[in-house]
């Protein structure tokens, strides 16, 4: 399923779109950056509330595949620009990152 | 990072890269202040304003394996995610001062972890270099000064198993007084 895909089956917002035709294969959920840098899947949804600077400098070094704001997180403007600079895409959704997971988790699963 | 230790022991091993001969590393603390701050200062060969403003910038290093660094952005962001500060003071030629300000009790505080092993391993690893550590809080303060140690020493290099013990003892019992207990 690509990046595309996604947001049309779950609703997503698109924030920041840059090449929505790259394929999702898994998912990661966190917070604290350093941690995800090292750990998220390369090619995975990364779900986070952190939609600042650095949240773009991480999913550009681990390499996934989009970047979900849950809960509405807010995406700061500078962090909107570097995306659009980088290439990172950004899609956001008022349900929290456990719900976006569980529906993401069926449709990677068909 | 999980403990700011842990960005202690990343902005620290800058000072060894840039040379420094002396690296002082100061964590005061004030519950009446609901504040901690923790500063690295260095003489090492400091830098200019554009490379202050690069090591701040996350998608600048001048590494060369990967095209953003994120220690110093991930120190930064801990700070003011609790509504503190940080800043880089540096000049070229004389040294780099790096100090974040914490509001304790900030739910978003990251813990300081394990500071003493962090000074005791950087003193390990760079027994060439002098360090100078300084915990304070609202009690009162205590200090490691290597360049006391290698007076004392007379040549006993600072990374013998003897010398690494008792620093290590020396940071734990000091740290005990302290914060109470004794």
């Amino acid at each position: 399923m690509n990046v595309k895909e996604f947001a049309e089956r779950l609703d997503l917002k698109i924030l920041v779109e840059d090449d929505l035709e790259r394929e999702i294969t898994d998912c990661y959920i966190g917070d604290l950056l350093s941690w995800v840098m090292g750990r998220a899947p390369e090619n995975s949804a990364w779900l986070t509330v952190m939609g600042n600077i650095n949240s773009i400098a991480v999913a550009t070094l681990a390499d996934v595949s989009c970047i979900v704001l849950t809960e509405n997180a807010a995406l700061d403007a500078d962090a909107k620009a570097k995306a659009e600079a980088h290439g990172v895409n950004i899609l956001t959704t008022e349900e929290n990152s456990y719900k976006t997971a569980v529906k993401l988790s069926k449709l990677l699963g068909e | 990072m999980r403990e700011l230790s842990l960005n202690v022991m990343d902005v620290a091993q800058n000072s060894v890269r840039a040379e420094a001969s002396l690296v002082t590393i100061t964590v005061e603390e004030s519950d009446k202040n609901d504040s901690l701050s923790i500063s690295i200062e260095d003489n090492g060969c400091g830098m200019t304003e554009e490379q202050v403003s690069q090591v701040i910038d996350p998608f600048f290093t001048t590494r060369t394996t990967r095209k953003v660094g994120l220690g110093v952005p991930l120190f930064k962001l801990s700070a003011e995610q609790t509504g503190g500060s940080f800043e880089i003071r540096s000049k070229l030629g004389e040294g780099t001062v790096t100090t974040a300000r914490y509001v304790k009790s900030h739910v978003d505080m990251t813990p300081l972890g394990d500071i003493n092993s962090t000074v005791e391993i950087l003193i390990r690893c760079n027994p060439q270099i002098d360090f100078v550590f300084t915990r304070t809080n609202d009690n009162g303060s205590f200090t490691l000064d290597t360049r006391e140690l290698r007076a004392v020493l007379e040549g006993v290099s600072l990374d013998t198993p003897d010398v690494t013990e008792w620093i290590r003892q020396y940071l734990e019992e000091q740290t005990q007084i302290l914060f109470g207990g004794a």
